[in-house]
This record gives structure tokens, C-alpha cells and sequence, in this order.
């Protein structure tokens, strides 16, 4: 009885794209303490071809980029030890993981101070998968140094 | 509190209700990506309400999901739906998506709906969901630390996620400080039925609108084939800022009366004309239409008691000729008292001032209206409300009221008319036939009057004061 609906706007980015360009081992650091946020932006990442892995406080997160060096770290700015803006500007700010693109992806609406952080993009809560996953594939393609394939919507 | 904040509006969307009235009265309709509740007791209108937002907000990106649960059958619903005009059925089971999840609940449990929930996130990615009725649920779980989970649950899953929620259902008054669903939600609305006379009256009130104003109070609705037909409760104007008063007087149209009031009423005010049954009111009330007529002013003549033939017959009796008066500006208004509902009526009124020229406008009876009134102080308030948007609006009003025999002016409602007009005109019926008319100015705001209390003659062609 459930449905996909019928797109007639040819012009949505499909979620599950054979675009390996940018997405293959593309690995992605989310950085979340609301367990639903976490479960639907996985699933969504995940069906959208990119690796997740997960942080629940900024210093796990902080280590764990040094560690794994995730191609994009999606971080709420409300999450414990160390905030989002201040994990964005140390992973800027440290040589090993400056490179490490950074989404705020918060219910605050922070998009100057994510700015300031020094933060490539920011997207404001709730999860909308489709802008999420444009988001993010158009922050691979600008890393990349190429033009997105899809124009994000 | 002493700032406003004023937030960014395209970080606030709005979800509209479809119904311009209903939108207006939430400030802008729902916030997106909240959590709403739609209460009321059966056969107030709920389903109606939620299915018109739906087909208001349908559309091809993402489908809108409507979960029945135990109460509601789904076969029922989609019935029902199509008798109004809103429905299309090219969006059933693509834009709007019918499920029917009573099996499963009844099978296990409240807490299968928030895995339910997800899962249907997951795959279809809807914007809108509506569980009707939500409310049902509660009768499956004794367990109220269970039911406490499962909608902290949903909470936490409907806000993370880019949706809005409408949750229907039968819950009373006391039900809101009972159900942790209350607590989570972003808006109450109630919808509420309430017997008037042989007819039942429907109103819509906001309880609770997190971050927004609202519009306060009871405001009516019909429902229609157009589904729901709202009249917000009307409130006093703000004043325009070209507000100016008029400096000119209006004339009665009834010799020696104008003399009585030192050259006419004031422009742009407010009379109350008030007298027995049989002491002419309706004469001096015509009179006062037919004067603006012939001064080339439009006019209003509001009546629930004479239908237009009878009126139209008492005009002739002034040598009048009704085409030609309506023809010239003269606009009959005429209303059943059986089917009178003062909100939808002083709605038409307060639109008919506003968007036209009118320049005077008789209401015969007010008294008509308070016996029509479920509720007399809001009758007031309106009253109120509607001869201040006269006074913006420049229009000259003339509200009679039948009193009592004695007119010993103690009635409530006398009282009430009296202290919110400008200018009260009382006529009397003497003699020992109770057949020799008095009339008598009581009070003029902002001039003086004739306080002599005066013989009126009413006559197959007119009045007159003598």
C-alpha cells in the first residue's frame, strides 16, 4: 500500500545515485546526540552511498577525525565537552584535519557563527534528506575540485 | 516581557489550513515541523478540518500520510472526503497516502507506531501526518509509563525529522492536563459544537500556538461543501491612521426631528433608536435610509423581521419606488431570525463596510440579534467592535431596539446599546389607547439637543415631530 510518489519533478537529485565520483569511499562523521536524528541522517547517508560514523560529544569527535579522517564531518553545535563550533574550529585550525569539510547542521539557527567557525557549510534542523544529501554532495564535489554532476536542488 | 521578537520568517514556514479565515486566526496558519493535536468531541468537524489542510498542501515532491488508527474506519474516511469540493481524487495514493494501522496496533501495542513511523520516513519521506485518532490509542495500553514512552518517542522522532504532525482526536477539556501528548505539542486546536435553540452552533478556539500569536476565543465555522467556513470573532479596529471624523451632519429625514438635534446626527456615528413594538421605528428608520438615498450617500438597511416584499410595500406608502432606491444605492439586507448566526452575520457586515462605500447603515432590530446570541457578552463586544469600524469607516448607523411597553429602559441589553452608542432617541406610546407617540432625544455625544420630550405623528406617508 506504500508508495514511492510519482516524481514529476525531473529536476529532484535522486537519493541513490551510481555517481561513485563522489561518493565512493566518501566517509562521513556525524557528530549527534539526538538518537533519532542519528538513526534517520545514517539511513538516509547510507542509502545516498556514503560510509557513517558516529560521535555523540565534540572531543570523541575531535580524536576520531584525527583518527579516521573523514571526507566531511556533519556536527550539531549542541553537543557535550566541546561544542560544534569550537570541534569546527579546531579541526580547522589543526594541520592534520584542516582539509576535513565541515557541515553545521544544527536546530540553532547559527549560520554566522557557523561562518566565523570557519565551517564550509551550514543547514538548519529538521532533517530534510533531499537538501542533506545535496548538501553534502556538493561540499565532495567543491573538495574534489569539481563541478557537481547533479545540480544539488 | 517587553521585546518582540520577531523571527525570520522562511526559518519559520507556515502550513496552511485552506482556509483563508482559519490561517488568519492562527497568524499565518501551523508551523512546519511541528506537532498539532486537533481535539473535539465526534462530529465536530475534525476529520473535515484535517483532510481540507491536507488537500491544501498536497503536491507531487512529497506525499502526505493520513494513519487511521482504531476508531476511525479508513473506508469511512475516503468516503466521506469526497462530498466536498477540496477533494481530488488524482492525489489519492500518490500525494495523499491512506493507511489504516488499527490491525496492527490492536496486535502490538502502542509502541508499534513509532518503528511504524520511521520506517514509513524512511520510504516514502512524507511532509504531512495525520493519526486519526491518535486518542484511540490510549485505550490499548493500561500502562500509563508505556504510553509516557511511546509518545516521547514519537516527539523525538516527528521533531528530528522535516514533518508536520497532526495528531486527531475525541479529547475533552480535561483530557489536556491527562495526556503527555498536550505537553509535546506545538498547537492545540479544539473544535466544539454547541446547541442553540434547534440548531447547533460550531466553534474553533486555539488553546495553545508555541511561538506565534494567535487570535483568542471561540470563532465560528459552518462546515459547507467547501468544507470549513470560519468567521473569526471580530475585534475592535486598530484606528487607521487617516482615521478623521466626520464634521458634517446626516439628516434624519424626518421633519423636526433634525431641528431636535441641532441640524442632524453627527456623520460617522452611532444611534440607537429606541421604542415599543408599534411606536414607529421602522418609519423613522426607513426615513433615515430613503434621506441618505436622495443625498446620493449608499445605504445599508439590515432587517430581520419585515422580508422585502413587506418593506418594499412600506416603502411605496412613502411614495417611494423601490427599484428605483435600490438602483440608487440602497442595498436591503434581509435575514431569517431562525436561521441567524450573529458570527457569520456581523462578519458580512464588518466585510460589507469594509470593502464598500456604504455610508449609512440601519440595523433593525439590534434586539433581534441578542435573542439570536448563545452568548450575550460576546454579543456585546461584537456590537461594540462593529460600531467602531463604523466610526473608522465614517459610516452614519442607526440601530433600533424594541423595549419593553414601559420602556422603563431597565433592560440589560437596553443599557448595554445605549452606554455603546453616540446617540440614543427614545419614543413612547401615551394616551390612553396607548396610541399618542412621544419622542425624546436622551443623549447626543459632542452636541447639544432639544431635551423637550416632543409629540411624534406617524402617518401612511412618513413621520414627522410636531
Amino acid at each position: 500500500m506504500m508508495q514511492k510518489p510519482s516524481l514529476s519533478t525531473p529536476s529532484t537529485t535522486p537519493l541513490i545515485t551510481n555517481d561513485r565520483h563522489v561518493s565512493h569511499n566518501a566517509i562521513i562523521l556525524v557528530v549527534e546526540r539526538d538518537p533519532h536524528v542519528r538513526d534517520l541522517e545514517a539511513f538516509f547517508l547510507n542509502e545516498a552511498g556514503f560510509g557513517v560514523e558516529f560521535a555523540t560529544d565534540g572531543v570523541a569527535a575531535l580524536e576520531m577525525a584525527r583518527a579516521i579522517k573523514p571526507d566531511i564531518i556533519i556536527t550539531e553545535v549542541l553537543v557535550p565537552r566541546l561544542d560544534g563550533l569550537a570541534l569546527c574550529r579546531q579541526v580547522k585550525r589543526d594541520p592534520a584535519t584542516r582539509r576535513t569539510v565541515v557541515l553545521i547542521f544544527s536546530i540553532l539557527a547559527a549560520e554566522g557563527r557557523a561562518r566565523e567557525a570557519g565551517a564550509d557549510a551550514f543547514l538548519m534542523k529538521p532533517l530534510a534528506e533531499r537538501r542533506l544529501v545535496s548538501t553534502v554532495r556538493e561540499l565532495l564535489a567543491r573538495q574534489a575540485g569539481l563541478a557537481p554532476t547533479t545540480s544539488p536542488t | 516581557m517587553t521585546t518582540s521578537v520577531v523571527p525570520d520568517p522562511s526559518l519559520f514556514p507556515r502550513i496552511s489550513t485552506g482556509n483563508e479565515q482559519a490561517d488568519e486566526v492562527l497568524c499565518g496558519g501551523f508551523p512546519a515541523n511541528s506537532i498539532n493535536i486537533i481535539m473535539g468531541q465526534p462530529g465536530t468537524g475534525k476529520t473535515i478540518f484535517a483532510e481540507q489542510l491536507l488537500f491544501e498542501n498536497a503536491s507531487a515532491d512529497r506525499p502526505i500520510l493520513y494513519v487511521t488508527t482504531l476508531s476511525e474506519p479508513l473506508s469511512k474516511v475516503v468516503s466521506y472526503v469526497q462530498r466536498f469540493s477540496f477533494f481530488d481524487a488524482d492525489k489519492l495514493g500518490t500525494e495523499i497516502q491512506y493507511e489504516d494501522l488499527g490491525a496492527e496496533l490492536a496486535r502490538d501495542g502502542p509502541a508499534a507506531l513509532v518503528p511504524h513511523l520511521r520506517e514509513t520516513i524512511q520510504t516514502i519521506s512524507p511532509k504531512i501526518i495525520v493519526i486519526d485518532s491518535f486518542r484511540a490509542i490510549h485505550d490499548l495500553s493500561d500502562s500509563v509509563p508505556e504510553m509516557r514512552r511511546m509518545i516521547s518517542n514519537l516527539a523525538g522522532l516527528l521533531s528530528s525529522y522535516d514533518v508536520t504532525a497532526f495528531l486527531l482526536g475525541e479529547y475533552t477539556t480535561a483530557d489536556i492536563q491527562r495526556y503527555p501528548e498536550f505537553a509535546v505539542s506545538d498547537a492545540i486546536i479544539e473544535l466544539a459544537r454547541q446547541p442553540l435553540g434547534t440548531r447547533d452552533e460550531r466553534f474553533l478556539r486555539v488553546i495553545k500556538l508555541r511561538g506565534s500569536g494567535y487570535r483568542e476565543g471561540q470563532h465560528a465555522f459552518r462546515i459547507t461543501g467547501n468544507g470549513i467556513d470560519l468567521f473569526p470573532r471580530l475585534v475592535a479596529p486598530r484606528v487607521a491612521p487617516d482615521y478623521q471624523v466626520r464634521l458634517d451632519r446626516s439628516s434624519t429625514g424626518v421633519p423636526g426631528l433634525d431641528e431636535m438635534l441641532e441640524g442632524g446626527i453627527w456623520s460617522g456615528t452611532t444611534t440607537l433608536l429606541v421604542g415599543p413594538t408599534g411606536s414607529g421605528k421602522t418609519t423613522i428608520a426607513l426615513r433615515f435610509a430613503l434621506e441618505g438615498i436622495s443625498r446620493g450617500e449608499p445605504t445599508l438597511y439590515v432587517n430581520f423581521q419585515e422580508n422585502p416584499a413587506q418593506l418594499a410595500r412600506a416603502m411605496s406608502n412613502f411614495g417611494t419606488d423601490v427599484e428605483h432606491a435600490t438602483s440608487s444605492g440602497l442595498e436591503l439586507l434581509y435575514v431569517s431570525p431562525v436561521e441567524l448566526q450573529i458570527d457569520s452575520f456581523v462578519v458580512e457586515l464588518f466585510q460589507r463596510i469594509k470593502t464598500g462605500s456604504l455610508r449609512r447603515v440601519v440595523i433593525d432590530a439590534v434586539g433581534d440579534l441578542a435573542a439570536a446570541a448563545s452568548d450575550v457578552p460576546r454579543l456585546h463586544d461584537y456590537l461594540y467592535s462593529l460600531v467602531q469600524h463604523f466610526a473608522v469607516c465614517g459610516v452614519t448607523s442607526l440601530l433600533t431596539f424594541e423595549s419593553g411597553l414601559s420602556s422603563t429602559g431597565g433592560d440589560m441589553h437596553e443599557q448595554r446599546f445605549s452606554y455603546m452608542s453616540d446617540n440614543v432617541i427614545q419614543i413612547a406610546l401615551g394616551g390612553e389607547e396607548r396610541t399618542r407617540r412621544t419622542i425624546r432625544i436622551i443623549k447626543t455625544r459632542n452636541s447639544g439637543h432639544d431635551p423637550v420630550v416632543r409629540e411624534l405623528v406617524i402617518g401612511a406617508t412618513g413621520a414627522r415631530v410636531s
